[in-house]
């Protein structure tokens, strides 16, 4: 007898709405998926992977990049080849990983991309994907063979993708880039092949991710989740490393870990990372500056930070004339560096993070003081925090404390993460709600939305009337940190991350709206409506009405299920009523 | 009931049918225009084997020489190992005995070896004796049976063989030691075919 496993070959193929079933197990499909091409599966994961090697007369090359076909413009594959390496003479022997990220330079289309959007959309808002940049996980290798002129070998193994999943792909680097180095070319495309099986990121599944002998488990988040709980992969009762390992998360780093050398500062970190303030992380490698860049960027997490970041930027960046130009205040980015010379360019930065090497938190550093700025000479000064910001809140020493216990307790650095993250997700919580409930009051009365005529249109944000509110409903009902909330939130609302949440919102909100005078429109009945009017107008009304469902239909807006189906039913019982000539035109009719 | 995951790579010269084998067990269906596997192909399937389930994690590996060198990625933490080769070609015979040596070698210590002779439909161009085969699998102490994925024979028995000798986590406990010794004595059930 067998409990036959339920084959996926088809899972993908019907691109139907079973695929987002939530909390089930899928399986890599044997891959004969009429409806997918070959590669469209290795593309909703990676754009390529590169190898970047060191040529003698050349410089940093791109060796290959697999699979063949994969598009990059000189441009871009001169980004990677730069960032692939360590700048300047920053030791890295050994083996050492660490993630960049840099704009694309032309848009592409995928034979699959409604699909991934359609994945996109119920991503948390801070995974979502941004067309106009890519990641590139680097494994890169440096060790000394004679056998070569250089004495040294030096390769980077590099995944580019969309996605900003750094432990997943830091943990598929691991697994694979020291054989790679040994076997070379059959292995990275049999890599390639095992990524073109893997199911869909679909969020909210757990995912069999097969690649080269093992299978990674995988849970992408969704938007559904309640934020701070981790869903952590179900474990088979025997732990074999051998044949599967299970990821906690795929996204999150090591917060504590990275925090740890400016430990003392974390509050004033979240609020410069909030207010979307420049700032520039110096560190003695990429592997640091990369975490470090990422830890701040995810420290406001459920916001989503809306600035360019870069975890690893190099002189020889695309950008580096636009960020480091003296001629305009510098702009709001966080910049990862390793390269001295930034010392130099970007010394009249406003905040600049240095650490130094990251140790395993054994101790936390000593002092308190946030240095004078003009105290930073070079890179070799010594770690801290170099600003004149004075933070608007008072510092929680409550955190502070109790992440120190834990240092003292050998607390597990995974427990230390997941207390600093409720930390920074409570505040941003705390901070975000009362203009979550000032918004929500933005929207008009139901009553007020009419089938006959337009949808309502939202109302104006008011920073008084915003800030009015916060005396009965402000962030003291779940923050017990005193400080000036008010500034704060003066100071954010001029900031790019309120422009982006801001907009979110309000889209979201719009859709509702559409949707609800769409339902409106379903109670309505608009046949015995037609009747008593004329037929130009009637004509009118089925137009409009086409092109409200095929709105509806691309913008997936949040309607009650069977909306649409009335919709068209009433469409239909208003079209057969009219003369036949006007009949067939009407049933062509499309919509564009 | 308990479930365990059982690690299981093919082995075997190209166009032995390693990928035929594993479609035959997996999905239940014969496909002569197959293409060529690169790396390795993975496919799963739980069978219920006493009061346990076991599911097959299958690394179905490719027979191309050029990736010869990936095997160890698939036969690392593997239960078991089946080694196919087709009873039509004799060098693909040869290419079995290198693959056991290699296990021998490099493999998990107590990996669980069957031999598979693929393609015993076509017994009458067949170029590796059936008793041959068979002792030189008793003298490895490895599972034997003569298969054929394209007519269904033997390929469901084979997994039901392995999942026999793998032992069961009831009478030994993970930390001892796991599977049986390529040298151990083996018992083989087999359905004679053609």
């Amino acid at each position: 007898m067998s409990a036959r496993e339920q084959s996926q070959s088809g899972a993908f193929s019907s691109a139907s709405r079973s695929l987002f079933e939530a909390e089930e197990e899928e399986t890599a499909a044997p891959g004969r998926c009429l409806s997918l091409l070959p590669w469209d599966r290795f593309s909703a994961w990676l754009h390529c992977v590169c190898v970047v090697g060191f040529d003698l007369e050349l410089g940093q090359a791109v060796e290959v990049i697999y699979p063949q076909h994969s598009k990059l413009t000189d441009k871009e594959k001169t980004s990677i080849c730069y960032l692939s390496f360590p700048d300047s003479n920053s030791g890295c022997l050994g083996d050492t990983q660490f993630c960049f990220r840099f704009r694309q330079s032309s848009s592409r289309r995928l034979s699959l991309h409604c699909m991934l959007d359609q994945l996109d959309r119920d991503l948390p808002v801070s995974l979502k994907k941004d067309s106009a940049y890519y990641y590139g996980y680097v494994y890169f290798r440096q060790v000394r063979d004679k056998t070569l002129k250089r004495g040294y070998f030096q390769k980077s193994l590099v995944l580019i993708s969309k996605l900003p999943y750094i432990h997943l792909f830091h943990t598929v680097l691991r697994h694979i880039a020291p054989e790679y180095f040994v076997k070379n070319e059959p292995f990275l495309e049999a890599v390639c092949s095992d990524v073109d099986h893997w199911p869909p990121p679909v969020p909210g599944k757990t995912l069999n991710l097969p690649i080269m002998g093992i299978i990674m488990k995988v849970r992408i988040p969704t938007c559904h989740d309640k934020p701070g709980t981790t869903h952590i992969v179900q474990f088979t009762h025997e732990v074999d490393t051998q044949i599967s390992i299970a990821l906690p998360t795929v996204h999150e780093v090591d917060l504590f870990r990275c925090f740890c050398p400016v430990f003392f500062h974390i509050q004033m970190l979240w609020e410069l990372v909030l207010l979307g303030e420049p700032v520039v992380v110096m560190a003695p490698s990429p592997s640091e500056s990369s975490d470090t860049v990422l830890a701040l960027v995810s420290c406001i997490s459920p916001l989503k930070y809306c600035s360019d970041f870069r975890p690893y930027f190099t002189i020889h960046d695309s950008e580096f004339k636009e960020y480091t130009t003296r001629t305009q205040a510098p702009p709001s980015v966080i910049l990862g560096v390793t390269n001295p010379f930034f010392a130099k360019t970007l010394q009249h930065w406003p905040h600049i993070v240095r650490i130094g090497e990251i140790k395993l938190p054994g101790e936390v550093p000593k002092q308190v003081k946030v240095k004078k700025l003009k105290n930073l000479k070079t890179l070799d000064s010594k770690p801290g925090v170099y600003t004149s910001y004075k933070p608007y809140l008072n510092r929680d020493e409550e955190i502070i404390k109790q992440l120190q216990k834990g240092v003292q307790q050998k607390r597990p650095a995974e427990a230390q993460s997941v207390i600093l993250r409720r930390y920074f997700l409570e505040l941003t919580q705390s901070f975000i709600i009362p203009l979550e409930r000032y918004v929500a009051s933005l929207m008009p009365l139901q009553k007020s939305i009419s089938p006959w005529k337009s949808p309502p249109q939202l109302r104006q944000f008011s920073q008084e009337d915003f800030m009015k509110t916060l005396e009965k409903a402000g962030p003291q009902l779940t923050s017990g940190l005193k400080g000036d909330w008010i500034g704060l939130y003066r100071h954010f609302l001029k900031s790019p991350n309120f422009n982006g949440w801001f907009r979110t919102r309000r889209k979201e909100m719009t859709q509702k709206l559409e949707a609800l005078h769409l339902e409106a429109l379903c109670n309505e009945d608009l046949l015995f409506w037609s009747q008593k009017h004329t037929e130009v107008e009637t004509v009118d009304l089925v137009l409009k009405l086409k092109n409200k469902l095929f709105q509806a239909d691309r913008e997936h807006l949040p309607m009650k299920p069977d909306t649409m189906e009335k919709l068209q039913m009433h469409i239909d019982t208003i079209i057969l009523a009219l003369p036949d000539d006007l009949q067939d035109i009407l049933l062509k009719t499309g919509t564009t | 009931m308990a479930l365990r995951e059982l690690k299981v790579c093919l082995l075997g010269d190209t166009g032995v049918g390693k990928s035929s084998i594993v479609w035959r067990f997996v999905e239940d269906s014969f496909d002569p225009n197959i293409n060529p596997t690169i790396g390795a192909s993975f496919m799963t399937k739980t069978v219920q084997y006493q009061n346990e389930l076991h599911k097959f994690l299958i690394w179905d590996t490719a027979g191309q020489e050029r990736f010869r060198a990936l095997a160890p990625m698939y036969y690392r933490g593997s239960a078991a190992a089946i080694i196919v080769y087709d009873i039509t070609k004799e060098e693909t015979f040869s290419t079995l005995k290198n693959w056991v040596k290699e296990l021998r070698q490099h493999g998990p210590p107590n990996i669980v070896v069957a031999i598979a002779g693929n393609k015993c439909d076509l017994n009458d161009v067949r170029e590796v004796l059936e008793k041959d085969a068979k002792d030189y699998a008793d003298s490895i102490h490895a599972i034997f049976v003569e298969t054929s994925a394209k007519n269904a024979i033997n390929i469901n028995e084979l997994f039901i063989e392995i999942s026999r000798r793998i032992p069961s986590t009831d009478t030994n406990p993970p930390s001892s030691s796991k599977g049986f010794k390529l040298r151990r004595q083996p018992s083989v059930t087999k359905r004679s075919c053609c």
